[in-house]
């Protein structure tokens, strides 16, 4: 008995998955080290922080959409309307309920956004890209009518003046970003709600014969993403002052991006938050040095889709392979 | 060896290893034309691994193929098919929107021009088929077809390339007593057709009775290769796990206590009807019917993965609602399913994970799950199941079968049910695991749980039940006691010979 019990504790690390815990970390140093190369201007402690700082906001989209990918939800595409919705409602409520309350009424709105979702697609049970495309474009349409069409200008206030300022030298963009990271990393790996998104992506059938409450748990991940988005406009918002109903668009890809670069499957069943993290930290760091580069802004988006999609070409092989064997 | 038997195939000294795993070591088979040659072993073995060379999805380290004398190379499954290879899996590689013929021709569809030529399609089922003495319409739609149907439409799809060799792995896992009757009938007519079959099966009475030789595998080496005539189950269940196995059926005698399930005049709208039966304490009591009896369908309304629409479920003397697993298991009831693939495991998943997953709000007591905690509860549990190897942060797909079907049935365990519900428990486990898994489930009533089992096999359900109900076409028709049960009076019940 306690023979096995000894062999049960060692866990299996093959060569193939210490090099695949380590290829986020790898792959920031070997970015910052082209970087260096690149640019002189790029290794400064103001560039980084400058490009964390910048990616923030998407970053929260990002790990919501890691809950998304992991319970088997594919991805949210109607990130750009709930971060729009947050936005708008966040700079447009000002004036009559102030700016707090204008701010937890954005954060609601998207909230609300992303329970249609997860109603849709937990319960309803209708393909996620189908339904957050229908929903997305709702969304969207409706902030459009909502504003005109035009610029919603925010007042200043204190909390505008909180978010945009630092606390220890790094801004609290960034800090509210760390901490929802530091927050959902456990959510997912340590809980019940994190172990049923696994399970659900890696086997919705087995997961449900299991009792594991599987249309919850679907509808959750988008529920969270819908309020991650919503934070992301509010900060948006605050920033900068103003909002217009675009102001998410591409939010949804990005955001994919960092989740497909950390190594979480879209297909389901497994992944973390932390890796999504570096997956964020990944593409700004990628979209900075295109920019430093010298290369055409545009070229953001040749690069990161070229990467998403030969990423998840990689997953999928090694998923084949691994179903063969 | 005599120049009157043509050798189809001959591997010799084929040796292949997995990271971490010699798969097969200087195994050797050699299969005639016009036999039968059956391939056992327990999982693990090595026999799907040699199978997979033989298609051409693997490439042995050492070791020489021979296909009717003529040496082949390295080769993938399409060369494999072209020299004549036909592979018949448990699994249907079927397209349930095509008709019966264009599945058949899925591989090559004969063309006229740059169109398909569907009277030629038609001609090749109808004589394909006709072959294989099927009585299919060639313009059915497959997936209007029953599960038997569907495997003689896969024979028929791999007989249309002509094959000279064709493996049958596992054909008979989800066919009920019928239709491996209708099997061994095309198997037979393959036979005399010259052709050289190589079956796989757990099941050894059908080795025995369609079998002309047999080849035993164990730990990836070959054991022996002897006539099927000269040799007894209990000889190649000793040659297969390499001891002695006194009583494959062990059987607790326990006094039955109070009644844990009753349940009274259940339908469900197409699946069956008016069912009432009962499990006690301590009581193993079997639900036996061929395939589409309905005794899956019942197994899962009672677990509340499906609905009902008349009767009521009585446990431990209150009547339950149960409306979907949730409630099924906070009522107390496990059902271990029948495709373990499809319903069992998170494949993905370690088996700490896949163990904990139905309790996992109880061991996570608040909001953060105790990994300490955890491991403790599945690191006893792996020990008490001989879970093989017992490591619990592998992923679970990376275990066999029997060792799967354990995790499956352990993480019900954890659940502490009244009622067990266990529907094909042993299907597709190796010897050594089914006798594991019955010495669990023994174990299980002997602490004063009630067990439902379902199971295709009679011999299993005769020696583990104490009484078994029978199923024919969603209908109870029978009761029988342990001690009137025979496999002759189970399977009248079963066919619909005996009154309801």
């Amino acid at each position: 008995m306690t023979a096995t019990s000894t062999a049960s504790t060692t866990r299996v690390s093959a060569p193939g998955t210490l090099f695949s815990t380590l290829s986020v970390p790898i792959a920031i140093v070997a970015l910052l080290v082209v970087g260096a190369i690149v640019s002189p201007s790029f290794l400064t402690v103001s560039n980084l922080v400058n490009v964390l700082n910048a990616n923030a906001a998407v970053g929260l989209v990002a790990l919501g959409m890691t809950f998304v990918a992991v319970c088997g939800g594919l991805a949210d595409l109607s990130v750009p309307a709930n971060v729009a919705m947050g936005a708008l409602v966040t700079l447009g409520a000002q004036s009559f309920a102030g700016p707090f309350a204008a701010a937890g009424l954005g954060l609601l709105v998207a909230t609300i956004g992303g329970v249609v979702n997860g109603l849709l697609i937990g319960y309803l049970r209708i393909n996620p890209i189908i339904a957050t495309l229908g929903t997305g474009a709702v969304l969207l349409g409706l902030s459009q009518q909502l504003i005109g069409g035009g610029i919603v200008y925010g007042e200043p206030s204190p909390l505008a003046d909180f978010v945009k300022g630092s606390m220890l030298e790094i801004p609290v963009m960034v800090w509210i970003f760390a901490i929802a990271a530091l927050i959902l990393t456990p959510v997912l790996s340590r809980t019940a709600f994190g172990r049923w998104n696994l399970a659900v992506g890696g086997n919705y059938q087995a997961a449900e014969a299991s009792a594991v409450p599987v249309r919850f748990t679907k509808a959750g991940a988008f529920v969270l993403t819908g309020l991650l988005s919503g934070l992301c406009g509010v900060l948006l918002a605050l920033s900068n002052g103003q909002a217009r109903p675009i102001i998410g668009t591409g939010y949804e890809f990005v955001a994919i991006t960092a989740v497909v670069i950390g190594g979480t499957s879209l297909f389901g069943g497994s992944g973390s938050v932390l890796r999504t993290v570096g997956g964020v930290i990944i593409t700004a760091l990628i979209g900075n040095l295109i920019i430093l580069g010298g290369l055409p802004t545009q070229a953001t988006g040749l690069v990161t889709g070229a990467i998403v999609v030969i990423a998840v070409g990689i997953d999928v092989y090694f998923r084949r392979k691994g179903g063969r064997e | 060896m005599t120049e009157a038997h043509h050798i189809a195939l001959r591997m010799t000294n084929i040796s292949k290893s997995f990271p971490g795993v010699k798969a097969l070591q200087d195994v050797e088979l050699e299969v005639r034309a016009g036999e039968v040659h059956a391939i056992v072993g327990e999982n693990g073995a090595g026999k799907s691994t040699l199978m997979k060379i033989l298609a051409g999805f693997y490439q042995p380290d050492e070791g020489e193929i021979e296909v009717d004398g003529v040496r082949v190379g390295h080769w993938n499954p399409r060369e494999a098919r072209d020299r004549g290879i036909g592979m018949i899996y448990q699994e249907l590689n079927l397209v349930p929107d095509l008709t019966v013929a264009e599945n058949i021709s899925l591989g090559g569809m004969p063309r006229r021009g740059p169109f398909v030529d569907h009277r030629a399609v038609t001609q090749r089922a109808k004589d394909v088929l006709g072959e294989l003495q099927a009585d299919i319409d060639p313009a059915s739609r497959l997936g209007n077809l029953s599960i038997s149907q569907q495997q003689l439409v896969e024979i028929a799809k791999v007989m249309a390339d002509k094959p000279s060799i064709v493996v049958f792995d596992e054909p008979t896992s989800s066919l009920g007593e019928k239709e491996t009757r209708v099997l061994f009938d095309v198997i037979d007519r393959m036979r005399r057709a010259g052709i050289a079959v190589i079956y796989i099966s757990h099941r050894l009475q059908e080795v025995m009775e369609i079998g002309d030789r047999v080849t035993v595998l164990r730990d990836g080496r070959h054991i022996e290769t002897r006539d099927v005539a000269g040799v007894t189950p209990d000889h190649m269940v000793r040659l297969m796990v390499g001891r002695d196995l006194n009583e494959m059926f062990p059987k607790l005698d326990l006094e039955p206590g109070e009644r844990v399930l009753a349940v009274r005049g259940i339908s469900r709208e197409g699946q069956f009807a008016d069912v009432t039966l009962d499990v006690r304490a301590h009581e193993i009591v079997g639900l036996a019917g061929l395939v589409g009896s309905g005794r899956t369908e019942v197994a899962r309304a009672i677990f509340g993965l499906d609905p009902i629409d008349a009767g009521e479920i009585e446990l431990r003397g209150e009547v339950i609602r149960v409306r979907n697993a949730r409630k099924g298991r906070s009522a107390g009831i496990a059902l271990v399913p029948e495709d373990r693939k499809g319903q069992g495991i998170i494949p993905g998943l370690s088996v700490r994970e896949n163990f904990t997953l139905p309790v996992i709000q109880r061991i996570a007591q608040g909001v953060v799950i105790f990994a300490r905690r955890e491991r403790a509860i599945v690191r006893s549990l792996v020990d008490r199941l001989k879970v093989n190897p017992p490591q619990i942060e592998r992923p679970l797909n990376a275990f066999s079968g029997g060792n799967q079907q354990k995790v499956v049935l352990g993480k019900w365990l954890l659940a502490k049910p009244d009622l067990l519900i266990l529907d094909e428990p042993t299907r597709g486990v190796d010897v050594g695991a089914k006798a594991d898994i019955h010495e669990i489930i023994g174990e299980f009533a002997r602490d004063g749980g009630g067990v439902l089992m379902i199971s295709s096999e009679l011999p299993e359900l005769l020696a583990v039940c104490d009484r078994i109900f029978v199923l024919h076409e969603g209908l109870l028709v029978d009761e029988i006691a342990r001690a009137d049960a025979t496999e002759e009076g189970v399977m009248r019940a079963a066919t619909g010979q005996v009154a309801a």
